[in-house]
């Protein structure tokens, strides 16, 4: 065997003894990873740090990219996606897309301050942040798809419009681990909230389909 | 030289190139801010703060170690975060002058940590301490350590909170930052899994004069800021967590060329 | 007692390249505090530019100039060695002066 490769072999244990190429395995790392968040909010009050908690699914979906999730692990997030959806009590899906249009622009909401969550009359649904909606809106984001002609090229169908309520209320139904947050399902936008964006994106007559 | 930046400027944001020109525009006007970086004044005012004597004990900080012996000021900030024996665990640099300020000088931590992010009615002195620290780095490259176990440690604490997703919007740093070209409405969002790009952002990002902010903002505070965008509490100041982070985005930035302050929205 | 100017002055030639750093608020009345209340008006109103004690630049700002002003001008008949002086004056009576020597341009 070449020079250089026995002369690794015969140093490995010494190399490995004085840690030259070596981290902690992978439930150290865990730990300290979750003893570092319990420490990461001194004086929040207990509610604002159960923030920082994680459900099953957050778990999941906190893997490094080199790290897949698995088919299982997908159905089991689909599953309790599936779970958490909730429809308006009326049973109407498409709200008013007038309403639709201010949320969409309102990025705020739930942030907190000094251990205080901000004051805000209702929780913005921060589309905009992300997704281009009105063509002739130039202050959007792209980190989701854009969203232009939304209605357009989709059509109004009641299966159109079912998905698209479930895709907001939680994302991770059609798309497990999406970068999109599951606005409906943790409480941040209500049901009701939620039918004016759907509508906001499929009536013809929205800035979406119109512009 | 600076008329022709000015038209070069102007046509950019004239041209209807739609939201990818005007970000261009905004990068040429950060760099024509650059040249005069409000943030000097802040280096300014840390180097008096460095060398005055202060504090109930009345002492400067030229006795402070930031990893290089003490009072040596050239590179500290390129080799941060790093293992210190004497607090046996890593500190970030904003960490370790707390240690400094409270432990040499006698000032209580409570004081520095309720005056930590200036506001428009009161300056912070650590603002200005670590806009004169990183500046003494200027021209280095940024050659944070990987040695001690606890620094590898850290590090992989870093890369583990990285990708935590968790809150009400299911956010990790990842969500914001993992992804080449993308931007929060039309702030541009660095992509931190581009050794390239966390070079720039670790050696002429933080700590950067902040036009929004009207002040000099440090990596504690931009970690501060995302976990407020991402419906957290208040990120405790140099909580183990801010110093994982700052510990795994400095280290994947070894390389890039220090110049500091930095100017940002 | 507010914060020094940084000023740079660089000559190449005859002319110098003068750049001028000021730290104020520049309160423009308009702004809320913490609690609520207007924050009353505070800006420069007169910054004077001296080249060897001669008045090369005497503005009158107002309270639309931003916070922490930037003032960059140029003077001819400049040399390595000259002195440069700054002085600000607010509408609340403070006053500032800082100087500089030029130097060359490397």
């Amino acid at each position: 065997m070449p020079v250089k490769r026995r002369l690794l072999l015969l140093l490995a244990p010494a190399l490995l003894a004085a840690g030259c190429a070596s981290f902690p395995d992978r439930e150290t790392i865990r730990a300290g990873g979750e003893d570092a968040i319990a420490h990461a909010y001194p004086g929040m009050p207990p509610a604002l740090v159960a923030r920082s908690s994680q459900d099953a699914s957050q778990k999941l979906c906190s893997k490094a990219p080199e790290d897949k999730l698995t088919a299982e692990e997908a159905r089991q997030i689909v599953e309790s996606a599936r779970a958490s959806i909730k429809y308006p009590p009326s049973g109407k899906l498409v709200g008013d897309w007038k309403i639709g249009a201010q949320l969409v622009a309102n990025g705020a909401g739930q942030r907190v301050r000094d251990g205080r969550v901000e004051k805000t009359r209702e929780n913005g649904a921060l589309c905009a942040n992300c997704h281009a909606l009105d063509a002739k809106e130039v202050n959007a984001g792209n980190l989701g798809p854009s969203l232009m002609g939304y209605g357009a090229k989709r059509g109004t169908s009641d299966a159109v419009v079912k998905h698209t309520y479930e895709k907001i209320y939680n994302a991770w139904l059609y798309f497990p681990c999406s970068n999109m947050p599951r606005l409906g399902a943790s409480g941040f936008l209500t049901p009701e909230q939620i039918t004016h964006l759907v509508a906001y994106l499929v009536d013809p007559q929205s800035p979406v389909n119109r512009n | 030289m600076r008329a022709r930046s000015v038209a070069l400027a102007l046509m950019l944001i004239a041209s209807p190139l739609g939201a990818q020109g005007d970000v261009d525009g905004l990068s040429i006007g950060r760099q024509m801010l650059a040249e005069d970086n409000p943030g000097e004044l802040w280096v300014q005012r840390g180097e008096r703060l460095f060398y005055e004597k202060r504090g109930p004990r009345g002492v400067s900080l030229e006795r402070c170690d930031l990893g290089l012996g003490p009072g040596k000021l050239e590179g500290a900030f390129a080799q941060l975060p790093r293992y210190f024996s004497d607090t046996n665990s890593v500190q970030d640099l904003e960490s370790r002058l707390l240690t400094c300020m409270v432990g040499l000088q006698g000032f209580k931590r409570e004081e520095i940590v309720a005056n930590r992010f200036g506001t428009l009615d009161k300056d912070s002195d650590m603002e200005a301490l670590v806009s004169f620290i990183a500046s003494k780095s200027n021209g280095m490259k940024m050659n944070v350590p990987l040695a001690h176990p606890k620094e590898r440690e850290v590090y992989k604490i870093g890369e583990y909170l990285f990708y935590r997703r968790s809150g009400p919007l299911d956010f990790s740093c990842a969500t914001c930052h993992s992804d080449e070209a993308k931007r929060i409405r039309l702030q541009d969002l660095p992509n931190m899994t581009d050794p390239k790009q966390v070079q720039t952002v670790v050696s002429t990002g933080w700590p950067a004069y902040r036009g929004t902010q009207a002040s000099v903002r440090t990596m504690q505070h931009r970690l501060y800021d995302c976990n407020w965008q991402m419906r957290l509490p208040d990120l405790g100041y140099a909580s183990d967590m801010s110093i994982a982070l700052t510990s795994y985005l400095n280290h994947r930035g070894n390389g890039g060329v220090i110049q500091l302050p930095g100017v940002r929205r | 007692m507010s914060e020094p100017m940084r000023i740079r002055a660089t000559v190449q030639g005859d002319v110098a390249d003068v750049r001028i750093l000021m730290r104020h608020p520049m309160e423009t009345g308009q702004r809320k505090d913490a609690k609520g209340e207007i924050v009353p008006v505070h800006f420069i109103q007169n910054v004077v530019v001296t080249h060897n004690g001669r008045t090369v630049v005497d503005a009158q700002w107002s309270q639309a100039v931003s916070r922490d002003p930037f003032l960059g001008l140029r003077v001819k008949g400049a040399k390595a060695g000259d002195k440069i002086a700054v002085t600000w004056t607010d509408n609340k009576g403070d006053k500032r002066t800082d100087e500089a020597t030029i130097v060359a341009a490397s």
